[in-house]
């Protein structure tokens, strides 16, 4: 019984030598493949969580007056506006953000102190709208201008629109270098199926002489490097994988391992989809490699 | 079985190998190919086992005539014919039994069923106690003794061999050339080509000679 499970199991391909740096470069590129696709996942989220926070508000913006004095003036306009806001339909809450509160929102561009508070800053109304609701923002301008002439309203949807279109380049340029690596893999499939049939050149000829449909040698080829790619692109996902649980591990005890950039930390639902690459690795190795041998067999009698 | 008509064969721009090599060869037939080194023997039997087109001329093999039929045809007509080749050709990562059972892998047959006609014709070739060795470990005669075992496991309809006792004593030649008649008497048609004389006396068969690329001797059977 163990002589014919042997029989069974025996490829009617040798074992190939060497061929290690196949696998490392396999891995490499399915670890840069899991990189682009967690910047997708990461550019996404952050869109969403763009969207969410700026969507649903409103925000009124009172400027100080060109002449005479200026505290007054803004403190009965800012005053006015929220008055306006709450009598609005849709307008779920309005109300007005404090002077050390705008102090800080421009803290990064202006730094703080004396200077900045002597600086004539507007005043700011946050406004929330009630979910599902469209706010008549042409009526709302006109109120507004009768009671707060230096009022401005601003609904984001400029700062949302660049933001959307910053996170779909990210996004884009992300699917292009996975679309870049898959062309790479594919390359390097058929390069290593070429010269795997050149080595093997005696054992096709002599299958082929035998008889052997080309499914059958072609089978013993995919197989192999189907195998070889997915367990290289396995290795490569599964660096990703511990490279982001370590870059959410530091976020999570308040350490940012990359300034300027959104967090890094991705949930097991989103690491999930690392699963991909060794399934696509495998697949296009496969593949390739089935293509490359039928297309030698064709140049065989 | 076999007919060839007018069938010419070069490789490349060189000289013609064969030249208006006609001949038939009927089922069920046991002939020898003769003739000196160099005469064409080898390729003759390359193009009778589908391994080269012929230049020109017509061939048709188990009533299909090559020209004309489909390439998805070959692998079957390719599993109907074993062929013992000069070089052995066998797959040096497998076993002798591995070897031995490649053909009926390729035919679909599953492994439960093949499992004793392989034991057995290796047992028959006297390779009984060397079934999981590798060829690399037997020695030349042992591994012609594999080759053969090959070609005839299936029970081909046509048995080309290219100088099947070359390698092994003359008690081993005349058992294994016993085997031969049996797959005849069997109904494979079998083609031998041989340099021995000894081999060609033994037996009912019909000889074919080549000469320089051209068939001086047609099949004729001999008594």
């Amino acid at each position: 019984m163990r002589l014919v499970l042997r029989a069974q199991r025996k490829s009617v391909l040798p074992r190939e030598a060497g061929a290690a740096p196949l696998d490392i470069v396999i891995a490499i590129m399915a670890f840069l493949a899991a990189l682009s696709l967690c910047a997708v996942l990461i550019a996404q989220r952050t869109a969403q969580d763009w969207r969410r926070g700026l969507a649903g508000k409103l925000t009124v913006q009172v400027l100080p007056p060109a002449q005479g004095p200026t505290q007054p003036a803004l403190a009965r306009e800012t005053r006015a506006a929220v008055r306006v806001l709450e009598t609005t339909p849709g307008i779920f809450s309005a109300h007005e953000l404090s002077e050390a509160k705008t102090e800080r929102l421009v803290e990064p561009w202006l730094g703080k102190g004396a200077l900045v508070a002597d600086l004539p800053l507007p005043r700011l109304v946050d406004a929330s709208v009630v979910p599902g609701m469209r706010v008549d923002l042409a009526a709302l301008r006109r109120r507004l201008k009768k009671v707060a002439p230096d009022g401005y309203v601003d609904d984001h949807r400029h700062w949302l629109a660049r933001l959307s279109r910053l996170a779909d380049t990210i996004m884009w340029s992300a699917y292009g270098v996975l679309g870049l690596i898959a062309i790479a893999t594919t390359a390097t499939a058929a390069f290593a199926t070429r010269a795997g049939l050149a080595a093997h050149h005696d054992i096709v000829e002599l299958l082929h002489q035998m008889g052997a449909h080309g499914s059958f040698i072609a089978s013993a080829f995919d197989r192999h490097y189907l195998r070889t790619a997915f367990s290289a692109s396995l290795v490569g996902a599964l660096l990703a994988v511990i490279l982001f649980i370590v870059a959410g591990g530091l976020e999570y005890v308040g350490l940012k391992p990359m300034a300027h950039l959104p967090p890094l930390a991705l949930g097991m639902g989103q690491l999930a989809w690392l699963a991909l690459i060794p399934l696509a690795g495998g697949a296009i190795a496969w593949a390739t490699a089935r293509l490359s041998v039928f297309a030698a067999l064709r140049n065989i009698y | 079985m076999v007919r060839f008509e007018n069938v010419g064969m070069r490789y490349g721009p060189g000289p013609e190998i064969l030249r208006d090599v006609s001949f038939v060869l009927e089922a069920g037939s046991f002939t020898f190919l003769t003739g000196p080194s160099g005469a064409g023997k080898t390729t003759l039997l390359k193009l009778l086992y589908l391994a080269e087109p012929p230049s020109r001329g017509l061939i048709t093999l188990f009533g299909t005539d090559l020209a004309t039929a489909s390439r998805h045809l070959f692998p079957a007509l390719r599993r109907r014919i074993g062929v013992v080749f000069q070089d052995f050709r066998l797959l040096d990562h497998l076993s002798a039994f591995d070897n031995v059972a490649l053909p009926l892998r390729l035919s679909g047959v599953r492994i439960e069923d093949f499992r004793q006609d392989v034991e057995e014709i290796l047992t028959w070739v006297g390779l009984g106690s060397r079934m999981q060795a590798r060829p690399s470990t037997l020695s030349g005669g042992e591994q012609q003794r594999v080759a053969i075992a090959r070609a005839v496991v299936a029970r081909p309809d046509l048995l080309i061999a290219d100088e099947p006792t070359g390698n092994v004593d003359s008690d081993m030649g005349q058992r294994l050339l016993r085997l031969f008649f049996e797959l005849n008497r069997l109904g494979t048609t079998v083609l031998i080509a041989t340099h021995d004389r000894g081999l060609i006396a033994t037996g009912r068969s019909q000889e074919m000679r080549l000469v320089d690329g051209r068939l001086v001797t047609m099949p004729t059977v001999r008594p």
